[in-house]
């Protein structure tokens, strides 16, 4: 069975820029790429980066925060209002 | 700049037990919901347990399908056991037992109701106190005067003033953060949960489950995934500690929704996938940092899911309840310091929380170790089980000779479960039973019975009249 994930959540637009990455910090552990459930970190020629629109996907459970010891992800929740909506959680 | 006697960043049910509590006390409180509603960040798997309706009856009493329409009483639980086929090898359903004590859990397990419902609710007793809830409003920073806190600060800028901050905001907490209480969680204290919800119309509910509302799939290809249906749908949910992820989390939970039998239950049910879900979920084997001047933390905020499987609402609620207590009195005698509310940490631990977290550290390592080891235990922890449970109702030989099979083979499974035996349950059961550890694991003593009991097992009867 293949669920089609995108018809699986809701959000309110306009929560901007929430997540960011600080190179000088990252040192390619490859970790935030295995634990985010959307698939929104990527590598491409050895360098991470997370996808163009992932404020339309992301599920901001912050585990891409969490898992980075290197402390070279920065996260904040999106402003009070927007991003994910959990109908049913 | 606004003031308030004092400031709760969260509106879950931790942060609105403890903005009731307070307004209820008399103080000026305002607490912040960074969601337009409470409840529309929040994902849970979300069972109630039934120690809230004990500890908080006025409240829970009030709890109807008026107010929360997806309400379902669990009262029937199954653990599926699903081997490393994938192969449901068995199940076992209970009911609460003859010596569950008190109502409402003789009744029910769990009582399960949507966040989005139940939150908002919850959220009400507070206001209805008299506390000010402010939604749509992320808390960004904590207000400092000479290094000292004393307010908060959203993503306008805007300040805000009390003596007291409660940290009610979750497992990634800007209180705990901005406050130096805590950078991070070490990997292993907080773990990745994440589900769907799936849409089932209730009659089917109803007529296929009947009085079964939560379920345990216990594998040996994924960590145990708990199942818990609502009135009109179910979540089908699984987590584990971060560093345990060798994949994306979604390959395991999809590793149950496509078990056969899985697809099964969903044709029956007519259940379609609604929604997917992913949250991170403390689970410590003790709460730790959980104050410091000015501040306190609550909930999972603070660490407080239990140790065991992680129950997190109501220990939300109690440490909500407290925290608010300690802060009145603290804000009455004018002294917010660390030493002052350092009573919160006393407080907790004499609460039924702080009793789970006495055996905080067995508990935590024994789930570690069994459910949330799928390939290294439950491999053969499932099929161990089911050869004792399921293995005597079978006709393929005499049942005398079956008992022998079966014991020989349990036999064989003794070099994995004798070192997991030693090493996490005989522990706990020290630590519950207040027991001497190295008298209960004395290896003398352990290598004299042993033996014998498992010689004892397989040996073959003696032919009858030569
Ligand atoms: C998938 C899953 C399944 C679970 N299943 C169960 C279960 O069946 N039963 C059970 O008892 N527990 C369960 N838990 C645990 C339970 O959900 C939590 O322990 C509980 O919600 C903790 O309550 P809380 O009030 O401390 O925090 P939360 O419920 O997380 O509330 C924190 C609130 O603060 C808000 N917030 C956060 N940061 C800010 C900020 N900076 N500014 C403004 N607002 C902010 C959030 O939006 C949120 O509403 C589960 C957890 C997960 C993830
Ligand atoms: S987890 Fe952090 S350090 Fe590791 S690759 Fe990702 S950004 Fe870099
Ligand atoms: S917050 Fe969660 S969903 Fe969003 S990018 Fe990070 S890991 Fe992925």
């Amino acid at each position: 069975m293949k669920i089609e994930l995108e018809d699986l959540t809701k959000r309110v637009l306009g929560t901007g820029d929430f997540i960011t990455i600080d190179y000088a910090k990252c040192n390619n552990c490859d970790c935030c790429l295995i634990i985010c459930v959307m698939n929104l970190w990527r590598k491409k020629e050895g360098k991470i980066y997370i996808v163009d629109d992932y404020q339309s996907k992301c599920l901001e459970c912050a585990a891409c925060y969490q898992i980075c010891d290197a402390g070279a992800i920065k996260f904040q929740y999106p402003n009070g209002g927007t991003g994910i909506v959990i109908e049913k959680g | 700049m606004k003031n308030y006697d004092l400031i709760i960043v969260g509106a879950g049910p931790g942060g609105s037990v403890a903005a009731k509590t307070a307004a209820e006390n008399g103080l000026k409180t305002i607490f912040f919901e960074r969601g337009r509603n409470p409840g529309e960040k929040n994902s849970s798997g979300c069972g109630l347990g039934p120690r809230m309706f004990r500890d908080f009856p006025k409240m829970m009493k009030e709890l109807t399908p008026e107010e929360c329409p997806s309400m379902r009483a669990g009262i029937a639980a199954r653990n599926y056991f699903i081997n490393k086929d994938d192969i449901v090898s068995g199940y076992i359903m209970a009911r609460p037992t003859e010596s569950v004590s008190y109502e409402p859990a003789k009744s029910w397990i769990t009582m399960n109701v949507y966040r989005s419902e139940f939150d908002p609710w919850i959220a009400k007793f507070a206001t209805d106190a008299g506390a000010e809830l402010k939604t749509s409003t992320l808390i960004v920073d904590l207000l400092k005067e000479d290094g000292k806190i004393c307010g908060v600060i959203d993503e306008k800028g805007e300040k805000y003033r009390a003596p007291i901050v409660i940290g009610a905001d979750g497992v990634i907490s800007t209180v705990a953060r901005k406050s130096g209480l805590r950078k991070r969680w070490a990997q292993n204290q907080v773990t990745l949960t994440l589900q769907y919800d799936f849409q089932a119309p209730s009659e089917k509910i109803d007529d296929i489950m009947g009085d079964e509302t939560l379920a345990v799939w216990w594998g040996s290809n994924f960590p145990a995934s708990y199942q818990v249906f609502f009135n009109d749908g179910f979540h089908q949910g699984l987590g584990n500690w971060m560093n345990w992820w060798d994949k994306n989390p979604l390959y395991y939970l999809n590793r149950v929704i496509n078990l056969k039998y899985y697809q099964r239950l969903l044709k029956i049910l007519d259940a379609k996938p609604r929604e997917l879900q992913s949250h991170l979920l403390p689970w410590l084997d003790y709460p730790f940092n959980t104050h410091t001047d000015g501040v306190i933390l609550i909930g999972d905020a603070g660490g407080f899911p239990c140790p065991l499987e992680a129950e997190g609402i109501y220990p939300a609620m109690v440490t909500g309840k407290l925290a608010a207590e300690i802060a009145s009195e603290a804000i009455t005698s004018g002294d917010v310091s660390k030493v002052t509310l350092k009573k919160f940490d006393e407080e907790w631990q004499n609460t039924s929380i702080g009793k789970e977290f006495e055996a905080g550290y067995e508990l935590w390592n024994i789930w570690k170790a069994l459910p949330f080891s799928p390939k290294e235990t439950m491999s053969w922890f499932v099929p161990m089980i089911m050869e004792i449970l399921g293995g005597i109702f079978d006709w393929s030989q005499p049942h005398a000779k079956r008992v022998r099979q079966i014991a020989s083979h349990v036999k064989s499974y003794m070099p994995k479960a004798t070192p997991f035996i030693m090493t996490y349950v005989f522990p706990l059961i020290a630590k519950v039973f207040e027991d001497d550890l190295d008298k209960l694991m004395d290896p003398k003593k352990i290598m004299k019975v042993l033996p014998k009991l498992l010689d004892m097992l397989p040996q073959k009867k003696k032919k009858r009249g030569g």
